[in-house]
């Protein structure tokens, strides 16, 4: 068994690695963000531009080990759509780098990291999306406040996402934290009952949608853009905000440091920020708040967001706060 | 003592492949968990103290010694069932045909399906017996999503074993005046021992590895450790800590795996009872017809629940979106045909390299280490199965920290994927060459040694033509799990290379659920395709019982 095993597998080897290098001159992207929202905008990108772009879609963990373990030899050039506590992370492991694109000076200042690694291309809310059929079953109103949620008629019956995985969750535990006056002993006391009702959580922010919409769950705390997108599939779904407001967390863009098309990644996060770009968050109902000021957001979505008390973060104290308050959350919230 | 000059570049091919593509990343990981400054324990240290972690190892355990046991018991059932009831043909095929689907079928989908089926709004609990307290989530959810799901593999061995156990022994203790029930006792059970004690293992193993259930349906009230890996590694950004929580799993899963082969290796010698001389048993009566009554109606209940689980996918896949407007649609099997070609074409390109090369692989392994003798044999052996004992999680995120820099910057290619699933699952096909080899007389090689032949020409023309049923059986499941696996690659699919499991992945989270339901039936279609044509195959090479496809997948 000699020469031809040898040749049979590396020409085999060999045409499976062929098949594997990517054209060149083609922007590589990790984005956290779902196919429906984010290729129609990356298809805009490419029929301006003829620039082709690459992406996939990871949770926010996976994208940060991922681009972690492939720093010396970066495959992305942007992460473009994802929360900014990942980019907290992702600056921490030293795989992003400093980038201010034309715009950046108009970008309020609680939308980026003072550094510039990253910038906020979005604002994006919490919400309650609530079955109606249940909720009409059990007589109940839609939750209008955190505290509604502990009502026993909740028991086993809202879903919301796991601190370990997902940004989500991150957005959850800093909405309840300044929903109650940044007393953080408080806001997990509320946790702790809030665990009581809470029948599972899932590993992915919008994990919820489905089963709320299928009426497996009443209650789930998700991302405005999952409550929309189950409304649009025609679920019957009702969504309120708490009116002790919600954090407004950041959904980010940010340079890969080593990139291997710098040039090409440069220019599509200037895009990113103009207001050609920003104007499609609106135009391809994103239900996200632009962060650029002057950008189009729709009456709808305005009046929607009329209701949302959005409550401003302290990205700096995230950054350093995030690893404790969901190690917290692991100790004193769903240990039982 | 065999001693050629065409063995040993053999031996080094495979061992070099073996060290390149096994020993290789799971030293690199070793050394990032392991190594800080120096020889460091503190990625451990810390793990132990946190009770999440220790839930997990202690779930872990509980998790696989129960699906080890429901698993087994389930399959001893059907395989009682089919092999001593006297059943009609047909119904054994379509028995294994319904048993095979949820083994078969990509990952999440099972888990997701119970939920549809059994959750508190689920088709069989609340619509059917209108009960709205059920709680699918934690252990007992885990316990039956899994046991649904592995006892396929506990079924496939025990048909087999228990097809090798002449009725005729049985029918010489029913002629000495023994009742069934003593029959049972003294003299099937006890020769399906080992057989149990392997399909104990093997489910048990499979379990131990699972991470897609866990996490879908585990929740935070039932940790285990490939989920707590993964949310070490994903959620808190911390690769040593996950390295360390996967070494940790490595132990159980190496214990349960050297068990398994210590049985198997036992029944071989001690419990043979296939002799070539069978006398025909007029009729199998092990069974009371109450039994069988017995048997029909609990494997009758699994099967409609599988069976309901699948229809629910396939609903979900044809109408627009399940439960909101129930009209029948093909738009999803369009976006599989549009948008989703790509991974499609990817997936099915991926799997149609893997399918010679690990077929090959496995071949030659299995010929080196069944019929050869050179030093470090055994190691080969030991060192050839690592990656499919460990959870897939560890070996992506291995192979990612080991091929991501020059010169053996492999990620993004889709060489790495090959790789992966070649160095993961041959291990069927070697098992299979084994175990064909362990029926070839060797004076059949020694002859056409004696007659001039160069020991590659016998291989060949000798050995090879025999073991073509081997090849097979290994190249299938070879192209099963990659179609279907998806705990190593998610870490190793890239900007230019896309699998459908993954797709179906992203569709389960991101409310795309008529479109994960279509991937899903387009994946568990082209399997049964592949079965069916690999069977077909089998029986036209006589290969006897390798040609049930299931029996690959029992390991």
């Amino acid at each position: 068994m000699g020469n031809w095993l040898v040749t049979a597998c590396v020409s085999l080897l060999l045409v499976a690695g062929l098949a594997g290098a990517a054209p060149a001159q083609t922007l590589n992207v990790y984005t956290a963000w779902p196919e429906s929202l984010s290729q129609p905008i990356f298809r805009a990108y490419t029929a301006k531009t003829g620039v082709p772009i690459n992406f996939i879609r990871l949770s926010t963990g996976e994208l940060v080990a991922r681009a972690t373990a492939e720093k010396n030899n970066p495959r992305a050039d942007v992460i473009w759509g994802a929360p900014g506590d990942g980019f907290a992370a992702a600056k921490e492991a030293g795989i992003i780098e400093p980038y201010r694109p034309p715009t950046w000076d108009r970008i309020p200042a609680e939308l980026k990291d003072r550094e510039a690694y990253f910038t906020a291309v979005a604002k994006n809310t919490l919400v309650f999306m609530s079955n109606a059929k249940l909720l009409k079953e059990k007589g109940l109103k839609p939750p209008t406040s955190w505290n509604d949620l502990l009502d026993p008629a909740y028991k086993g019956q809202i879903q919301t996402a796991d601190a370990r995985t997902s940004g989500t969750a991150l957005t959850r535990i800093l909405s309840i934290y300044y929903a109650f006056g940044k007393d953080e002993d408080k806001a997990f006391d509320y946790q702790k009952k809030l665990h009581q009702n809470v029948q599972v959580y899932t590993k992915s922010g919008g994990g919820c949608t489905i089963p709320a919409a299928l009426g497996q769950a009443l209650v789930c705390i998700a991302h405005m853009p999952d409550a929309m997108e189950a409304k649009k599939k025609g679920y019957d779904m009702v969504v309120t905000f708490p009116k002790e407001g919600v954090a407004a967390v950041i959904e980010a863009v940010a340079l890969v440091k080593g990139a291997k098309n710098r040039d090409l990644a440069t220019k599509f996060i200037d895009w990113t920020f103009s207001k050609d770009m920003q104007d499609l968050l609106d135009k391809n109902q994103v239900y996200m708040l632009p962060a650029l000021p002057g950008a189009t957001i729709e009456p709808g979505v305005q009046s929607l967001m009329k209701e949302a008390r959005l409550l401003p973060v302290d990205l700096d104290w995230v950054g350093k706060n995030r690893k404790r308050l969901v190690e917290r959350w692991v100790n004193e919230v769903i240990k039982e | 003592v065999r001693r050629d000059p065409v063995i040993a570049p053999a031996v080094v091919l495979i061992w070099g492949a073996v060290a390149l593509f096994v020993l290789y990343p799971l030293g690199r990981l070793l050394l990032l968990t392991f190594w800080n400054g120096g020889p460091s324990l503190d990625a451990v240290r810390g793990l132990l103290g946190d009770w999440t972690h220790r839930a997990a190892l202690v779930n872990s355990l509980l998790l696989a010694a129960l699906v080890g046991i429901a698993g087994t018991v389930l399959g001893f059932a059907f395989a009682l069932l089919a092999v001593r009831a006297n059943l009609p043909r047909w119904f054994g095929r379509a028995l294994d045909a319904v048993v095979l689907l949820p083994l078969i079928s990509p990952p999440f989908t099972a888990a997701i399906a119970l939920i549809f089926a059994l959750g508190p709004r689920g088709l069989i609990s609340y619509h059917v017996f209108g009960l709205t307290r059920v709680n699918i989530y934690g252990l007992w959810g885990t316990l039956l999503s899994e046991t649904l799901t592995y006892f396929p593999i506990a079924y496939l061995t025990l048909k087999a074993v228990l097809a090798n156990v002449d009725a005729n022994l049985e029918d010489s203790a029913f002629s000495l005046g023994a009742r069934r029930w003593r029959v049972f006792r003294t003299v099937t059970l006890p020769l399906t021992t080992p057989g149990v004690a392997n399909a104990f293992l093997l489910v048990s193993a499979a379990s131990l590895a699972d991470f897609a259930t866990p996490l879908i349906l585990g929740g935070t009230r039932f940790p285990v450790l490939p989920t707590q890996a993964f949310l070490q590694i994903t959620g808190l950004y911390d690769m040593r800590g996950g390295a360390a929580l996967c070494f940790l799993l490595l132990v159980p899963a190496l214990a349960v795996f050297a068990g398994q082969r210590w049985f198997t290796e036992r029944r071989g010698g001690s419990f043979v009872t296939v002799t070539g001389k069978v006398g025909a048993a007029t009729r199998v009566k092990s069974l009371s017809p109450a039994a069988v009554l017995g048997l029909a109606v609990v494997c009758g209940l699994v099967v409609a629940l599988v069976l309901v689980c699948y229809l629910l996918i396939f609903a979900a896949s044809i109408v627009r979106g399940l439960g909101a407007d129930n009209s029948l649609s093909l738009a999803h099997y369009g976006h599989v045909f549009s948008g989703g070609l790509k991974a499609v074409r990817d997936t099915l390109l991926i799997a149609v390299i893997c399918m010679p090369v690990g077929g090959l692989f496995a071949v030659v392994l299995g010929f080196l280490v069944s019929r050869t003798e050179f030093p470090g044999r055994r190691a080969l052996e030991f060192a050839a199965m690592m990656n499919y004992a460990l959870p897939g999680t560890i070996v992506g995120i291995a192979y990612l920290v080991a091929f991501n820099d020059p010169p053996l910057a492999l990620t993004g290619t889709a060489f790495i994927l090959v790789v992966c699933y070649v160095f993961r699952y041959s291990l069927a096909g070697t098992r299979a060459t084994s175990a064909v080899l362990a029926q070839i007389d060797p004076s059949i090689e020694e002859a056409s040694a004696s007659l001039g032949a160069r020991r590659d020409v016998t291989f060949r023309r000798v050995v090879l033509p025999l073991i073509r049923p081997a090849l097979l059986a290994g190249m299938t499941v070879l192209f099963i799990r990659a179609m279907t696996a998806i705990s190593a690659t998610i870490f190793l699919v890239s900007l230019s290379w896309s699998l459908v499991t993954v797709r179906i992945l992203e569709g389960i989270t991101n409310l795309e659920l008529g479109q994960a339901s279509a991937f899903s039936m387009l994946v568990i279609l082209l399997v049964y395709l592949a079965v069916a044509v690999a069977s077909l195959a089998m029986r036209r090479l006589n290969a006897g019982s390798l040609g049930q496809a299931g029996t690959l997948l029992g390991g």
